[in-house]
């Protein structure tokens, strides 16, 4: 049985699990190392995910619905951006009332343009990458059956999220966009002094995580279901930032915070088919992601250190 | 505190009117957006809330539906508005609040042929229990390790409601094919107002609106006069000052999850007694997230709860009447109750806009 359960199949399903909890991570360390805390990452993720299958289902492309997946989430994180930036509000309140709007907003055009509540029709879906035909006999199979499925099976929102924690990581820490976004959550007032403007740095930020909430919806949506269910993200937002937590706010590690939290969920379901052995209700396999990231929280949060100004409106003075 | 206590009467009552008008005004432009959405959408905003206007307040049955409504949103309400003024942020009613109905579903059996005003009684105290006992952990995570009490409340949202769904599909499972709690015996039921007082119009509503009430007061009363209020607010304003002058922060914050979370129990419970008389896993119309803005618009006033909580009852109660008269869908009642929460958090808003106005002015002038 354990050979069973731990086939390539599973790792190839906790990489595609990881993903949107993975680009909105990283979307949370780019916000929250700016200094502006984004709980909204869950809503950005629902309206990019049901904006995703409308652009799709409009246009016929799933190409086109990762773009308006994108502008979606960018879209609410505009709100984000000034309400916190801008008015100076409470940055957690703002959020959560990013993620009501969005609940309601995808349960009211749900209604408006297909007329019921619950489920969208189905979209195309985005193919995997690559399709080579290898070696399927002997030792030799075996192997190209590992490397095909836990690394060559995925679709393209996948690779981009790899692309973007290692991209991003090093970018960070070795480029001035790096420097000066750390700046900005650390000590706002020194960046300003050197002329680095807060506002305009903290607003790229909010948006360019809100792009990535986006697409996370949409690798939800037009990469692993191919339709949208009203409150699918089911908390993922709010895991994606005990992933950036985790992982130390940084892309690098918020890659592999959520690699884990994906390797959880793959584990959980892929155990679900052997209920007949492992006599457990169902609910309780569905629960691990969350018991989980509750765990994570516990054991890292006391030696992990958040940026300086996090939470923090700047007022130039 | 607040108040000079040589304020005269004038003063005091421009003091209100001033505290009133964020909020007012707020619900007004959410109102106002949430009309331009449906405009755009193809609806007609003036059917759409004359028609929730009837839902509402149209008569005696349609008054203590939206007083029904309000009540489990009175108490999330208050469960979240204690928190903000100790500092934290209970995301995680609507959990607390599926804990507190499961203790009701099973006590309200266990104690049948039992006396109904013990029962009551039993079931409101273990209601509050169980929903503290759900807010511990983050509560405790919070005040030893830092934990972030978002995500810790949110998460056991979500496993309190996977237990629940076990429990009503499984162990706690009436015969039948729908997965719920047996129905609980009149005694263990809150009884509804028109039986308890004969004047009143028949309606749902029932004792857990004045429990409600009653509770705020008490709430008010805890916060403005008692040591244990005086603590939270001290840690709500400044957890340093309050921690060099001599109060425990750890210790208060973990009082104060464990309070919002035993009033978001109640809420559960007043919601089996009153409304379902079973537990089923759809039983709560989001009112734990509802709460949030509730608190938020009452400005974390226990009293100011009472009035928001009616609010948004009303927008609850009304939003069948909409749909069915000019065919909006409910939801947007959703996007105006965000609306209201960011306008009134943003009360620079105001200052923004009459800031920009004043800049505009000055560049015409010149």
């Amino acid at each position: 049985m354990l050979a069973d359960i731990l086939a390539p199949d599973l790792f190839a399903s906790a990489i595609r699990m990881a993903t949107p909890l993975a680009l909105a991570a990283i979307g949370g360390t780019i916000c929250e190392r700016s200094g502006v805390v984004n709980i909204a990452l869950e809503g950005m993720m629902l309206f990019g995910a049901f904006m995703g299958v409308i652009g799709a289902m409009f246009t016929g492309s799933a190409w086109f619905g990762v773009l308006t997946a994108l502008v979606a989430g960018m879209s609410l994180a505009l709100v984000h951006a000034f309400a916190s930036v801008t008015l100076r509000t409470d940055q957690v309140v703002s959020g959560t009332a990013i993620n009501i709007l969005a609940t309601g907003l995808t349960g009211f055009l749900m209604e408006v343009i297909f007329g019921h509540p619950g489920t969208t029709d189905s979209v195309a879906r985005l193919r995997p990458v690559f399709s080579i035909n290898g070696p399927t006999e002997g030792m030799l199979g075996t192997v190209w059956r590992w490397i095909d499925l836990v690394a060559l099976s995925h679709t393209p929102l996948v690779y981009l999220a790899i692309i973007l924690a290692i991209g991003g990581h090093w970018a960070l820490f070795n480029t001035r966009w790096g420097l000066r976004l750390r700046a900005l959550g650390e000590h706002p007032r020194a960046a300003d002094t050197v002329g680095i403007s807060v506002v305009r740095g903290r607003y790229s930020a909010v948006l360019t995580s809100g792009a990535l909430a986006g697409l996370a919806g949409a690798n939800l949506t037009l990469e692993q279901v191919g339709s949208f269910t009203e409150g699918m993200t089911n908390a993922r937002g709010f895991i994606a930032l005990a992933a950036n937590i985790f992982g130390r706010w940084t892309p690098g590690g918020s890659y592999g915070a959520s690699l884990l939290f994906g390797f959880a969920d793959a584990l959980q379901i892929k155990l679900q088919l052997f209920r007949e052995v492992i006599r457990v209700p169902s609910q309780f396999f569905l629960m691990v992601p969350y018991v989980l990231t509750v765990i994570v929280l516990a054991g890292v949060v006391g030696r992990a250190v958040a940026p300086a100004a996090i939470g923090k409106p700047y007022v130039k003075g | 505190m607040a108040e000079p206590s040589v304020a005269t009467r004038g003063q005091k009552i421009a003091h209100l009117l001033r505290e009133l008008a964020v909020p007012v005004v707020s619900v007004m432009l959410a109102m106002g957006i949430g009309s331009v959405i449906m405009l755009v959408a193809g609806y007609d905003p003036l059917v759409a809330f004359p028609a929730m206007l009837k839902g509402a307040f149209g008569g005696g049955r349609q008054i203590g539906e939206t007083l029904l409504r309000a009540t489990p949103l009175m108490f999330t309400g208050l469960a979240v508005a204690y928190g903000f003024r100790a500092g934290l942020f209970n995301i995680g009613a609507e959990g607390q609040l599926f804990l507190g109905g499961l203790s009701a579903a099973w006590l309200g059996i266990v104690l049948a042929g039992l006396p109904q005003p013990f029962n009551i009684v039993m079931m409101l105290l273990a209601g509050a229990a169980i929903g503290a006992a759900w807010a511990f952990v983050p509560a405790l995570l919070k005040a030893k390790v830092g934990a972030h009490e978002v995500i810790t409340t949110m998460m056991f949202t979500y496993i309190g409601r996977y237990i629940v769904s076990w429990l009503v599909t499984g162990p706690l499972k009436a015969p039948g094919q729908i997965p719920q709690t047996s129905q609980l015996p009149p005694e263990s039921t809150l009884p509804r107002m028109h039986d308890l007082f004969g004047f009143l119009a028949v309606s749902r509503v029932h004792l857990g609106f004045v429990i409600g009430v009653l509770v705020a007061m008490l709430l008010w009363w805890v916060l403005k006069y008692t040591t244990l209020g005086y603590e939270a607010r001290a840690v709500g304003l400044n957890p340093w000052a309050s921690e060099t002058g001599g109060i425990s922060v750890p210790s208060t914050t973990i009082k104060a999850l464990c309070i919002s979370g035993a009033l978001a129990g109640l809420a559960g419970v007043t919601e089996v007694m009153g409304v379902h008389y079973r537990l089923h896993d759809q039983f709560s119309a989001g009112f734990g997230f509802t709460g949030i803005a509730v608190a938020l618009l009452a400005k974390n006033n226990p009293l100011g709860v009472i009035a928001a909580a009616i609010l948004f009852g009303a927008l609850s109660a009304g939003a069948g009447t909409m749909q069915l008269e000019a065919f909006v869908p409910t939801k947007v009642i959703f996007i105006i109750q965000a609306l209201i929460i960011l306008f009134v958090a943003a009360e620079q808003l105001a200052r923004w806009i009459i800031g920009r106005t004043r800049r505009v002015g000055v560049e015409h002038a010149s």
